[in-house]
């Protein structure tokens, strides 16, 4: 394995660790608003995720806009052959916008919660709708 | 700049986020929480220059270091600042 390849393998497995770690968050912890914390980290890193996979590591990659008005053959081949896949950068745009929709949602619905229940425990909060 | 030089900072800045989700899951001052995961915002924020992701850059600071902190913020001084421990 040459040092590159290793070094994108840990990255990756560095990403991994975090979307774990929010998992974690978003299953055990009892309250709401850090839940909805855990959330916002495991939606973001699975986004880098995406983008991490469509870098290109070889010969000295190019941020995927093209910088001229009429380009010739030979420049788009050379952009073609050398630039960074657009597309994941493409969907993970729209991602962070719908979850930051989701996330004042979210929010919303909490401190109604809160407002309603005069907890943010979710264990208390099963108690009350109970009785 | 050269994709190893690029993937090593890019492990330093790795690093950095997951001990700052570690400390944001852990803590139990909801204000702390949110100023962690701020500052993983920002490492993710250099990340997306670093992956060549200009655009991405941009969006990415103002919404993960500016709108989500404040709506947090807000919905925090709205309802409780710590979490209870549950044992009431």
């Amino acid at each position: 394995m040459t040092p590159t390849t290793t070094l994108y393998v840990l990255n990756l497995a560095v990403l991994l660790a975090v979307a774990l770690v929010g998992v974690y968050g978003v299953l055990a912890k009892k309250n709401i608003i850090k839940k909805i914390i855990a959330l916002t980290i495991l939606g973001d890193t699975v986004n880098t995720i995406a983008i991490y996979l469509g870098y290109r590591v070889k010969n000295n990659p190019l941020p995927p806009i093209l910088p001229y008005l009429h380009p010739t053959q030979q420049e788009i081949s050379v952009f073609a052959s050398r630039a960074v896949d657009p597309i994941p950068q493409a969907l993970v745009i729209t991602a962070i916008v719908i979850n930051l929709a989701v996330t004042a949602f979210l929010l919303f619905l909490a401190v109604k919660i809160y407002q309603h229940y005069g907890t943010l425990d979710y264990r208390r909060i099963l108690e009350k709708m109970r009785r | 700049m050269s994709p190893e030089i690029a993937l090593l900072i890019m492990l330093y800045l790795g690093l950095v986020s997951l001990a700052a989700t570690v400390k944001a899951i852990m803590d139990r001052d909801l204000v702390k929480a949110i100023a962690y995961s701020a500052i993983q915002s920002i490492a993710y924020a250099i990340m997306y220059a670093l992956l060549l992701a200009p655009d991405i850059l941009i969006v990415y600071l103002a919404v993960g270091a500016g709108i989500y902190p404040v709506l947090m913020l807000y919905a925090v001084s709205k309802t409780r600042r710590y979490e209870e421990d549950g044992s009431e």
